[in-house]
């Protein structure tokens, strides 16, 4: 039975008086140690998604409207807010996209990590300090023991970022979920905490649901892809799979927008168009505007998901059709 | 038609606010309207009626001489209004300027704010207590004394936001077309500091009822003859006991139009340039 | 911290001084030779003479300014004509009266501002928000006078629970018990400004809680109570603790009006009944207390920013 079973998820926004959807049914399942990655331009719905599993849609405004979501066995959607509260943290765990701001500037950095373990374990005060050095350790910080007792303002991005993981695997997740945690830092240091990432995996055995608008880092990284459009998952493959055998036109056109850094090209290709807004309605497939390989079937019937191979699904009528 | 929408939309789903407005329309009436609506002289005399209770013809009743409280509390409301505007135009105008420029013109701007900072360093009734005891008691001077107690802040406040402004890349731009300091001032600067400015303007005019109405309590504000809401409570509170409403009508007067000016400053605020929005943290 | 309050004392120097300058000019700009109006409207010209060559009065300015900054420095104000006593003591009598005055109004701004601030932030939106909101607005528009007159009428007069005027001193006959004369006064002062504080923690407080790092303490599991306080109230401190020390400020000279109501000899009263006394001494003497007041405050407030938030560089 897989770790995480995501099915049929829907979130709607609620403005000026209306609700709008913004995830329209996604679906999919991670493994245990299982790296997904899920790619997707602003506004598809991937965060939101995350912060749904999480458990972190906030009040009034973003509403969970259908779906469940399975977790280690447990339907998440209809536990009380006590019962989630002790998941959060605990098994799952969640880091975000930006470090410099994702700190507490008040409370030093030692007091934080214990803070969650706290919460979460039966430990004394130098227990839990301890057990947070251990971490830092972990996550590569230098003089753990020292920096223990930073304030957030004086580390580094890339350190911030690392204490951010530190605190999320404290107490040993079977999940964690990585809202673009590299998007804000310089190109070298994504590279490290990307590889941290990895090592970790390997060592505590968490699985991780990587977000990104970046295919590079997603092709580094994970084991299986989902691509997501307007609120949908477009195609979903393995890692491998999807770079091999790249089916959605809209994938496709992810891809091709990449500029290769040894050819010489005039023009940068891009996907023609834009992304609808939240409260536009779009008949038919939500791609079609945009897409190459369109046909009047697309703007009348929205495709559903169909298996092109094994594990490889795509939401398209032509898939496959178009070169590459 | 777009001064319309933009109030659609600062009171829209307010209703506390808009009732705020409404009665603050009234009381703007009320102060241009005085001599056509109100029924009796406010200076007028009436011995036998002294203190008596409300009813016909006196809808407020009288106050220890006979005068008609209701009368009194409409001009009262001309000078909530001239004292409310005064004092806005006074600090807006002195306190307002010497930040724009002093934010504007760095090395001129330390000199002064210097001298804001030495002004700030006393209390702002304190302040209003030693100016009025340098000039006589009368409705110019008190005006001219609560803008320059709230020039101050305004200067303050004027000074961030001119500096944030100062920065921005519109303003770079117009100086690489060839623009002029006063140019750059008045038609790049100063329209995006209208909001704010009127929001602090909303907050200065509240304020100084009150004030306005402690230094006509403490006998240092308007001369006694004018028929303010301060002066009404200053003068009859000796009476409190035997005739409250003497007491509870100014009184509610002057609750209302602050709370009401509070209200709509408030409304007006949310609306305003996000940025600007710590610097006006309320007089 | 040392260095950086040492550093900030003596940064205070010019704005003191040029604020010296100011309240020692406030004699002079009065219409009317100062001897005359010290002496006050029964002296004879030989007696303004004598006083005029005594004081000094015929000296270049800036040497008045100095001989008088030198007293001052050595703790002599000048003497009050209406008390026929030193500034200094005068003052020192009413003191006693405005900080307690000022510490109990404290006391009921934080015990009622600060959670009706928090309540009200946490329920955003709701019933309870509005009702403390507009509550507060509309403590904060009432006359303080208008207040304390009405609590009289109700409290003493008609209940008869506490005293209407006067403030006998803890040393007196009574001791601790005497606070109760403070009681409505300090209500009274309490009230706009408790409102104002419940504003501007709700304020900060909503502000904080839009930032990233509350989203991760609430990703960690940690009960919504919890992180309101710890996270979100903690942050907001930094904000309201300056309005704090401001508004303690404020209150030792706001507190005329109220002091004028309750008839307490506080320093505020004492302000206003030199002003109609013309007894300038004394309020040059207030004023140069107040201001050096406001400005410790200010440096008070300073340290305590540095203390509550770590981003604070003490350079």
């Amino acid at each position: 039975m897989a770790l995480l079973d995501v099915t049929d998820l829907e979130i709607a926004v609620a403005a000026g008086g209306k609700l709008l959807p913004v995830v329209r049914g996604v679906s999919f399942e991670v493994e245990e140690s299982e790296t997904l990655g899920i790619v997707g331009e602003s506004g598809c719905g991937k965060s939101l998604t995350s912060l749904a599993i999480m458990g972190l849609l906030e009040g009034s405004q973003v509403r969970l409207t259908g779906g469940s979501i399975r977790f280690d066995g447990r339907e998440l959607t209809t536990l009380s807010p006590k019962e989630r509260r002790a998941i959060m943290g605990d098994q799952m765990a969640m880091i975000f996209q930006e470090p410099m701001t994702s700190l507490n500037p008040v409370y030093r950095i030692g007091d934080q990590i214990t803070e969650t373990l706290r919460q979460h374990r039966d430990m004394t005060r130098g227990q839990a300090r301890d057990r947070a050095v251990e971490l830092l350790d972990l996550v590569r910080i230098p003089e753990p023991s020292r920096r223990i007792d930073s304030f957030p303002h004086q580390m580094s991005g890339g350190q911030r970022q690392r204490v951010m993981i530190a605190m999320a695997l404290s107490c040993d997740p079977k999940l964690l979920i990585a809202d673009e945690p590299t998007t804000a830092l310089d190109v070298t240091v994504q590279k490290e905490v990307l590889d941290l990432m990895a090592d970790l995996q390997t060592r505590m055995g968490a699985a991780i649901v990587l977000i990104s608008h970046d295919l590079g880092v997603i092709a580094e990284t994970c084991d299986k892809v989902a691509v997501m459009y307007r609120g949908k998952i477009a195609e979903a493959a393995s890692a491998s799979d999807l770079f091999k055998n790249m089916s959605h036109p809209y994938t496709r056109g992810l891809m091709n927008s990449i500029p290769v850094v040894d050819h010489d090209v005039e023009w940068l290709e891009a996907i023609p168009g834009r992304v609808p807004t939240i409260d536009e309605v779009l008949p038919g497939c939500a791609f079609h505007p945009r897409c190459k390989i369109a046909e009047t079937r697309c703007s009348a019937e929205d495709p559903a998901a169909r298996e092109m191979a094994k594990g490889h699904e795509v939401r398209c009528h032509f898939a496959g059709k178009g070169a590459a | 038609m777009n001064a319309l929408k933009k109030f659609h939309a600062i009171f829209r789903g307010r209703k506390l606010a808009t009732a705020g407005l409404i009665w603050l329309c009234i009381v703007a009436f009320a102060a241009i309207a005085a001599p056509l609506i109100a029924p009796f002289d406010p200076l007028e005399i009436d011995p036998v009626a002294r203190l008596s209770e409300p009813g016909t013809p006196y809808l407020f009743g009288t106050d220890h001489f006979g005068r008609d409280s209701f009368s009194r509390a409409i001009y009262g409301a001309r000078m909530a209004v001239m004292i409310g505007l005064g004092s806005v135009f006074v600090a807006l105008g002195t306190g307002g300027l010497i930040g724009m420029l002093s934010a504007y013109f760095t090395r001129l701007g330390h000199v002064l704010m210097r001298g804001v900072d030495v002004l700030m360093a006393f209390p702002a009734l304190l302040l209003a207590l030693v100016l009025m005891t340098l000039l006589e008691r009368s409705a110019t001077n008190t005006i001219i004394v609560i803008g320059i107690v709230y020039a101050t802040t305004t200067a303050r406040i004027l000074f961030g936001m001119t500096l944030k402004l100062k920065g921005e890349v519109f303003v770079d731009a117009a100086i690489c077309s060839g623009a002029g300091h006063g140019s750059i001032l008045f038609r790049h600067i100063l329209p995006n500091l209208i909001s704010p400015l009127l929001v602090q303007a909303s907050f200065i005019f509240a304020f100084a009822q009150l004030q306005a109405a402690a230094l006509d309590f403490l006998g240092l504000g308007l001369p006694p003859e004018v028929p303010s809401w301060g002066n009404m409570l200053s003068e009859e509170r000796i009476y409190v006991t035997r005739a409250p409403w003497l007491l509870i009508f100014p009184g509610a007067l002057i609750i209302l139009s602050v709370f009401s000016m509070n209200l709509v400053g408030d409304a007006m605020r949310d609306s305003i340039d996000p940025r600007f929005k710590d610097d006006i943290a309320g007089v | 911290m040392l260095v950086y309050t040492i550093k900030r004392l003596l940064a205070l120097v010019p704005t003191l001084l040029a604020a010296t300058i100011l309240v020692f000019l406030f004699i002079h700009l009065i219409p009317g030779d100062p001897a005359a109006i010290l002496l006050g409207d029964t002296a004879t010209p030989e007696e303004v003479a004598t006083l005029t060559r005594e004081m000094g009065l015929d000296e270049p300015i800036w040497r008045q300014y100095l001989l008088w900054l030198g007293n001052v420095i050595q703790g002599d104000l000048g003497t009050s004509v209406f008390f026929r006593q030193p500034v200094l003591s005068v003052i020192g009598d009413g003191a006693e009266t405005s900080i307690l005055l000022a510490t109990m109004t404290m006391f009921w701004i934080v015990l009622f501002g600060i959670p009706i601030g928090i309540l009200s932030a946490t329920r955003h939106g709701t019933w309870v928000d509005q009702v403390t909101s507009g509550g507060a607005m509309l403590f904060a528009s009432v006359p303080t006078f208008w207040l304390g007159l009405y609590l009289i009428l109700i409290f003493s007069v008609g209940l008869g629970w506490f005293p209407s005027s006067g403030f006998p001193s803890l040393s007196d006959n009574g001791g601790v018990a005497n606070l109760r004369y403070l009681i409505l006064p300090s209500l009274t002062l309490a009230a706009p400004n408790a409102a104002l504080i419940i504003r501007l923690v709700r304020a900060s407080m909503l502000d904080v809680a839009r930032e990233d790092h509350v989203r991760t303490a609430r990703a960690k599991g940690l009960h919504p109570a919890k992180v309101a306080i710890r996270h979100v109230f903690r942050n907001a401190l930094i904000a309201v603790a300056a309005a704090f020390g401001f508004t303690f400020a404020a209150l030792v000279s706001e507190a005329v009006v109220t002091e004028t109501v309750f008839s307490l000899p506080g320093i505020g009263r004492l302000v206003v009944q030199s002003i109609l006394r013309r007894d300038y001494p004394v309020i040059q003497g207030v004023i140069l207390v107040i201001v050096i007041l406001y400005m410790v405050i200010n440096l008070l407030v300073d340290l305590t920013y540095a203390r509550l938030d770590p981003r604070v560089s003490l350079k």
